[in-house]
């Protein structure tokens, strides 16, 4: 023992050289009214969607129309992941919590990118994921941080020392599940969803106790009973959608419906938490497989959809589907807006927004799930809802939106969702193939993009109340990453050649731009320190549009 | 990983001593991802792939077996194969490929990713035989995506192709 001890003072004599590496010096205790209020908060950036309504509106009005062409990189932080970046920096007075690919974590001082500590989850030996190792950030509440990883484990971090509090199994990865998405933490309980919609699982949203870790509810998005639905032929906007109910009837009554264990129905993004209401609201991934729907006859409830449930217990409050019974992979990805909104007659109802991989904005009263309007398409959409073949049906928009899981932005004063969206021809290819063990790809087919066809994409701004298009603008590339309102009157987002873009809000002209070197497909965020606002952006890439990879945040802030 | 090496001693022959094989047809197993190596050699066990060499060899192996084998060789270093490709034809993969979005799953580089098999600076020989394999259902283990997608490619497209991922490391 000694003689170990002796050893150990050597090296640390040989390193004493070197500075010791920093850490949080200063508390960090993030209190439930902090995450109620941070709406309202323009100092930190606490959850990865600004706040429990998901709004990704920023308070703050520093940085606005009329000064943001002089906004400059701050700092730029570089990660030692080269690999898809999609994560949503939390920032807690002055400290800066962000992820990479493969679930590394980092805390930095979010005014000058200084490195404060470092943390590589240790993954275990099977993980099994679709569309890039991706992580899009962690969540925060007290003094731990909270992180999915892709072998399937939710972890608590001490936020001052990044060291491991607890970890906890969350599903079985070699069934492919896996965890991208961030957590929201509300009153001590930690809310997650899953990946796997490619695989066969069977969705949820649980809940685990902050302080333990331990489980304290499970939504399945597949019930075992009634997943079968109402038989719908027309989706959300009235379109037929081409099926053949009696032949899925008569697949039904042959084969049971026991097929609800692998009828997929991920949940890849944060849920919106009204407080006042008790309820959680969240958007079901596509079935399993993607493309291949004899497996899996009828309206297979409740992927494609809007699920509300309560907060305390996790049980069933209502759902809206948007496709029943969908062989496009076009489901339900970008979190859940919760703003009033206007009624059929005109009347301000509490309400929930989801922008859609078909290319609308759905509009909803938060009383039942029902839908109010869905905005003027956003993109070209053609000949749908054409069947896929084994030699492919062209269709449009392409198996990735529309609007992917990019989360949308709010902007109060003209009332508008500000959306991401991607235009990529494809064409739909279905191949029959029973469920592979969840062990490998099952999407019963494939898409491919159409060579000859050009791509491009499209911020596009609804108006809630009318759901007409106030304003567009378009980009060379398809879109795909987070956008981010602000009261200076703003909206930023990314691209994919590595442009960081600040719009004017009201009517979406350019006002700035900065490229990053690599994909600015992350989710840009907001904060103040020490008076002094900062806008900070991942640009790390994409791995589902093959963007450039990078490895850093960059950070910016007004010149002098 | 010294179990797999000792076990990996009766793949020599034709994988070579590190995975490296020297024979185009093949696999360089080399930098293979685990899970890949683990889940083909239970096909091969289990008759949901079959080769002539490869289904008797695999016949035998228990689950550890197959567990230490993929470990060792997804630990080995893989070598550039020394293949001259054409470059107006690994252009053409290039372009088939992001038309086909390979790297949706094989991950950017075709580096490869869990169940998903690294293809970069594999023998040319090799991806032409699997890809015609898969457009003709000859191999059709992969639960439908490859079989769905090489149904869409023509002989000069996996030629093509072959000259691409050859040409990466």
């Amino acid at each position: 023992m000694t003689k170990h001890i002796a050893l150990a003072s050597s090296i640390l004599l040989i390193f004493a050289a070197a500075p010791a590496p920093a850490q949080v010096t200063k508390q960090i205790n993030v209190s439930q009214d902090q995450l109620a209020r941070a709406g309202s908060d323009s100092r930190n950036w606490l959850h990865t969607q600004g706040n429990y309504a998901q709004t990704r509106y920023y308070p703050g009005a520093q940085i606005n129309t009329k000064n943001v062409r002089k906004l400059r990189p701050a700092f730029v932080f570089q990660t030692e992941v080269n690999e898809s970046m999609e994560t949503a920096p939390i920032v807690v007075d002055g400290v800066m919590y962000l992820t990479t690919s493969y679930n590394h974590v980092y805390a930095a001082d979010a005014a000058t990118g200084k490195e404060l500590w470092h943390y590589k989850h240790r993954m275990g030996p099977v993980t099994t994921f679709c569309c890039g190792p991706n992580n899009r950030g962690v969540a925060i509440s007290g003094g731990k941080l909270f992180m999915g990883t892709l072998d399937a484990k939710l972890i608590a971090l001490d936020a001052l020392t990044g060291k491991l509090v607890w970890e906890k199994q969350i599903a079985d990865p070699e069934k492919g599940y896996s965890e991208t998405m961030a957590p929201t933490v509300v009153e001590n309980k930690v809310l997650i969803g899953t990946n796997g919609g490619e695989y066969g699982i069977r969705g949820f949203l649980k809940a685990f106790d902050a302080g333990s870790g331990s489980l304290l509810w499970t939504f399945y998005t597949i019930p075992e009973k009634g997943h079968e639905g109402v038989w719908a032929e027309k989706d959300a906007t009235g379109r037929n959608m081409h099926r053949d109910i009696a032949k899925e009837k008569a697949a039904l009554s042959q084969q049971g419906g026991d097929f609800y264990q692998t009828l997929g129905g991920g949940v890849w993004m944060n849920p919106a938490i009204d407080l006042k209401a008790r309820t959680a609201w969240f958007v079901a991934g596509n079935p399993s497989p993607d493309l291949y729907g004899d497996e899996r006859p009828g309206d297979n409830l409740y992927t494609d959809s809007l699920v509300a449930i309560d907060l305390d217990q996790g049980t069933y409050k209502c759902h809206f589907q948007y496709i029943a019974h969908d062989v496009w992979d076009l489901d339900a990805v970008s979190p859940p807006i919760l703003v009033d909104v206007k009624d059929r007659s005109g009347n301000m109802v509490p309400g929930v927004l989801h922008g859609g991989k078909t290319g609308h904005v759905y509009v909803h009263n938060r009383k039942d799930c029902s839908l109010i309007r869905f905005s003027q398409t956003m993109i070209p959409q053609e000949n749908m809802w054409v069947l896929p073949t084994p030699e492919g049906a062209r269709m449009l928009p392409g198996a990735n939106g529309g609007v992917e899981w990019s989360p949308m932005a709010w902007e109060p004063k003209n009332r508008l969702a500000i959306a991401l969206n991607l235009h990529q021809p494809m064409t739909y290819h279905v191949e029959a193939a029973k469920y592979p063990g969840g062990s490998k790809l099952w999407l019963g087919g494939a898409f491919k993009v159409i060579a000859s066809e050009k791509q491009w994409g499209r911020v596009s701004a609804v108006n809630v109340d009318t759901g007409k298009v106030a304003w567009k603008h378009d980009t060379e590339q398809p879109l795909i990453g987070g956008g981010l309102a602000t009261a200076g009157g703003l909206f930023f987002f990314g691209e994919g050649n590595g442009s960081f873009n600040a719009l004017d809000s009201a009517t979406g002209k350019k006002l700035w731009s900065f490229n990053c070197g690599a994909g600015a497909n992350a989710q840009p965020v907001s904060y103040m320190v020490r008076g002094k606002q900062y806008v900070a952006m991942g640009c790390g890439g994409n791995t589902q549009i093959d963007f450039k990879r990078g490895n850093s945040v960059f950070v910016f802030s007004l010149t002098e | 990983m010294e179990l797999g090496r000792k076990k990996a001693e009766a793949c020599a022959a034709c994988h070579g001593p590190d995975g490296n094989s020297v024979v185009p047809l093949f696999p360089i197993l080399a930098g293979q991802t685990s899970r890949y190596l683990y889940l083909e050699l239970r096909d091969f066990k289990e008759g949901r792939r079959t080769d002539p060499q490869m289904s008797p060899i695999a016949a035998p192996l228990t689950r550890d077996d197959m567990l230490d084998l993929a470990a060792f060789f997804a630990a080995q270093k893989p070598r550039p194969t020394g293949f001259n490709a054409d470059a107006a034809r690994a252009a053409r993969g290039k372009a088939k490929a992001d038309e086909t979005l390979c790297t949706m799953c094989h991950l950017g580089g075709f580096a490869g990713q869990n169940e998903i098999p690294r293809v970069a600076g594999q023998y040319y020989e090799y991806v032409v035989k699997q890809l015609g394999d898969f457009k003709n259902r000859v191999r059709t283990n992969d639960a439908g995506s490859m079989t769905s997608v090489a149904r869409t490619l023509s002989d000069q497209d996996i030629e093509d192709l072959g000259h691409y991922l050859a040409s990466l490391q």
